[in-house]
């Protein structure tokens, strides 16, 4: 019988805390696993209450783990050998899989988990370490093995596998329902919506465009970061406000030192109508304390004012240079530096106020009907759907 | 017309050319300009960058420079690692069977900037013995340049014996020119700090190539200016014939097994047809790249029997088409101790999937004859 590892078990981790939800849980991570290998065709799937199974089929296991390290809610696979339960069976497949090892030494690690099985795990281990001790030059080492070979014996079949892969931990995506992330094109916002769809919570986006202060190299910038996150979530719609009449006008009617302050206000309230609008539980952004004016406390309490929903801030506690190693990471840094103006560069004023005050806000905001230009800020919103499908054709011509 | 050179040069693919053709009229925007149009040519960049890498399965490891093809690429690979490198040492190793385009770079070093160059013997085989490069090997050595095929004969040098001696010198880097190999033969890449593709041998473009170099190696650029290729090779990106690089690359690597089998049979063939006539001796040895079959006339002078060929429509080389100008022996033939009439008297045959064994018992059939009517 050739011997090669045929099937990828995933675990859950965290999941196992969770309840009676686990099963949708768990049904949720496999429909996630389904699509993120989709294009993986000969794939075929056990979903069970214990761990999800992907048999390979012969398709290269390698570029499948790759994909799988981007699954939330997986906290760790192996690649492993199915095979019968036959204890004799057993001995030879494991001395075989160490001889292809080709190291020095191994520890056995038998687990029953069919109980009905006739040989308890130690000596299981015992038997097959024997046979492997037998017949090559394997030596045991139980606390610093070069392989560790463990064995699950289900009624079924028997597992056996020597490594264990780090997932991307976190829950499935989608399970935490959806929220409403503010997407300006910068380093922080792609990073704050990996680590929320890392928690389980899928996003949509809202981004505000200041045309034709602003072009369209920005909305490619922000269909280039959704790609990126792709990997995390198949589909990610991104709502693209006009704002260029509701800006202009704040500057027309407030003070420039609180023109900041006003214009987070504004995009908060849009933000809010949208997310009831598409049914998104919590508005998110990637606001970080500190960072620049409007994002100190003060500020923050002042803009947070006009809304009732939650606000998810991934990043607040994070250190900028930390975030950048994110971006990097899941390959949005480099996408995100393109040096183009979005709203918010474009009008900075040069002494925006750190400590704005409720009450002068609100009496610069009384000036005007803004009311208004939030409802056409809302109509004319386009909306993107950005797909890891709708590859641009620009591949064909490789 | 038969068409047995191309280790000089092969035909375009019709697919490239096509692809070539379409994105001259449709994306002529500079991959460094900022507006849209611009970003398109540099997303097409990256990814052909992107593909090639990964098609090596290089994508994490190293970077790619588009260059203007393998004599550039060899430059900036042995003269930018050498002169970047310098401090810590000016001993570099080369082998005596190389392309002009290194070793003459090799001599430059050695001429004009006072670096000490090695330059390997072969066997008889063509080979580098690796005892020869282990004794060669110092701790102030900084470079060591050795071919996976060579282009005369095809000899095949062994890249991992070669590797597992550069590892014992941590500060010394290792370059391999490809050029003959790569889409050709099996080559763990993995292994090379830098190797390089030139796009024309593998039915791609004239004037298009490409130096795939370590990440953590930054060699000094030969060409500055604005800072393309991350700085290694300045001047406004040719985005078209670098996306149709990746399409060459891809192409020919999806051809790569059923491509070998088949100018295999053809090479076996040839090699056994030739052994048949007296005054041919092969040089190429048994294990050479199949795309290439390398034999001496004891009696004819080659160049007069090339001549003849070529007016019945066989298109051959007697040594490298670098190096046939200039009338010489071979410097790879004689590295390789053949007698100087052997070294001078050199036909070098090359195939690609194109050709045909009618073919090759075509040439067989005219080569006889014109052995018989010549002196």
């Amino acid at each position: 019988m050739e011997m090669k590892y045929d099937h990828i078990m995933v675990r859950f981790g965290e999941l196992s805390t969770k309840g009676k939800n686990k099963k949708d849980f768990i049904f949720r991570l496999g429909d996630n696993i389904r699509n993120a290998l989709k294009e993986y065709k000969s794939l075929t799937y056990q979903v069970r209450m214990d761990h999800i199974y992907i048999k390979l089929n012969d398709e290269n296991p390698e570029t499948v783990i790759e994909r799988l390290k981007d699954v939330s809610g997986i906290y760790s696979f192996s690649l492993v050998i199915k095979t019968d339960t036959d204890i004799e069976n057993l001995k030879n497949v494991v001395l075989d899989l160490l001889l292809k090892e080709n190291k020095k030494t191994f520890k056995m690690r038998a687990k029953r988990a069919d109980k009905l099985y006739p040989i308890i795990s130690d000596d299981i281990n015992r038997i097959i370490a024997g046979h492997v001790l037998k017949n090559s030059e394997y030596k045991v080492d139980v606390h610093n093995p070069d392989v560790l070979v463990s064995i699950t014996i289900r009624n079924d079949a028997a597992y056996i596998y020597t490594s264990d892969i780090v997932g991307a931990g976190g829950y499935p995506l989608g399970v935490g329902g959806k929220a409403l992330m503010m997407m300006s094109g910068g380093i922080d916002s792609p990073v704050a919506s990996y680590l929320l769809m890392k928690r389980g919570v899928a996003i949509e986006c809202v981004h505000f465009a200041a045309p034709p202060y602003t072009n369209a190299a920005v909305i490619d910038k922000i269909k280039d970061l959704c790609k990126e996150l792709n990997r995390y979530q198949a589909k990610i719609k991104v709502h693209v406000v006009p704002f260029t009449k509701l800006q202009e006008d704040i500057y027309k009617y407030s003070n420039e030192s609180y023109a900041i302050t006003i214009m987070r206000r504004m995009m908060y309230r849009i933000s809010e109508r949208l997310a009831k609008k598409y049914k998104c539980l919590a508005l998110a952004n990637g606001e970080s304390i500190g960072q620049v004016a409007s994002q100190t406390l003060v500020s923050m309490d002042v803009i947070n004012a006009v809304t009732n929903m939650p606000v998810i801030r991934p990043l607040a506690i994070f250190d900028k240079t930390d975030i950048i190693k994110i971006s990097k990471k899941i390959n949005t840094y480099a996408i995100s530096i393109r040096p183009y103006e979005d709203c918010c560069t474009i009008f900075a004023p040069k002494n925006p106020k750190t400590m704005p005050k409720l009450e002068e806000v609100e009496a610069f905001e009384e000036k005007w009907d803004y009311e208004s230009e939030i409802n056409d800020c809302i109509s004319n919103a386009e909306t993107i759907v950005v797909t890891s499908e709708n590859e641009d054709n620009l591949k064909n011509y490789l | 017309m038969i068409y047995f050179d191309n280790a000089a040069t092969t035909s375009v693919n019709k697919q490239v050319l096509d692809a070539y053709y379409d994105l001259c009229l449709k994306y002529y925007g500079n991959a460094s300009s900022n507006h849209a149009y611009g970003l398109e040519s540099s997303r097409l960049l990256s990814y052909a960058r992107e593909q090639i890498l990964k098609l090596f399965g290089l994508e994490k490891t190293h970077q790619l420079v588009f260059t203007s093809g393998a004599t550039e690429a060899n430059n900036l690979a042995i003269k930018g690692v050498a002169l970047a490198y310098k401090n810590r040492g000016k001993h570099l190793i080369t082998t005596s069977i190389e392309h002009p385009s290194v070793l003459n770079a090799f001599k430059q070093l050695e001429e004009e900037f006072g670096f000490e160059v090695t330059y390997l013997p072969v066997n008889e085989d063509g080979v580098v013995r690796i005892e020869d490069l282990e004794k060669a090997m110092r701790n102030d050595t900084v470079l060591v340049s050795i071919m996976a095929t060579n282009n005369e004969t095809g000899s095949i040098n062994d890249i991992k014996a070669i590797r597992k001696v550069i590892d014992n010198y941590p500060k010394c880097f290792f370059h391999s020119d490809t050029t003959q190999a790569i889409t050709k033969l099996d080559i763990d890449y993995n292994l090379l700090d830098m190797f390089i593709a030139s796009a024309h041998k593998v039915h791609g473009l004239k004037g298009s190539g490409m130096l795939i170099i370590k990440n953590n190696i930054k060699p000094l650029a030969l060409l500055s200016g604005g800072g393309q290729e991350n700085n290694l090779r300045s001047g406004t990106s040719d985005v078209p014939k670098d996306v149709v690089l990746a399409k060459t690359i891809r192409l020919a690597l999806d051809n790569q097994k059923q491509s070998f089998n088949y100018v295999k049979k053809i090479n076996d063939y040839l090699r056994e047809e030739l052994s048949k006539i007296e005054e041919v001796v092969i040089n190429s040895p048994h294990d050479a790249s199949p795309y290439i079959l390398n034999f001496s006339l004891r009696e004819h002078k080659a160049s007069v029997i090339v001549e003849g060929l070529s007016l019945k429509g066989i298109m051959v080389s007697t040594i490298s088409a670098c190096s046939s100008k200039r009338n010489e022996k071979s410097h790879v033939l004689v590295a390789m101790d053949k007698d100087i009439r052997l070294a001078s008297n050199p036909i070098r045959l090359s195939f690609d999937e194109s050709n045909t064994l009618l073919e090759a018992q075509e040439f067989i059939k005219v080569l006889k004859e014109l052995l018989a009517i010549t002196k």
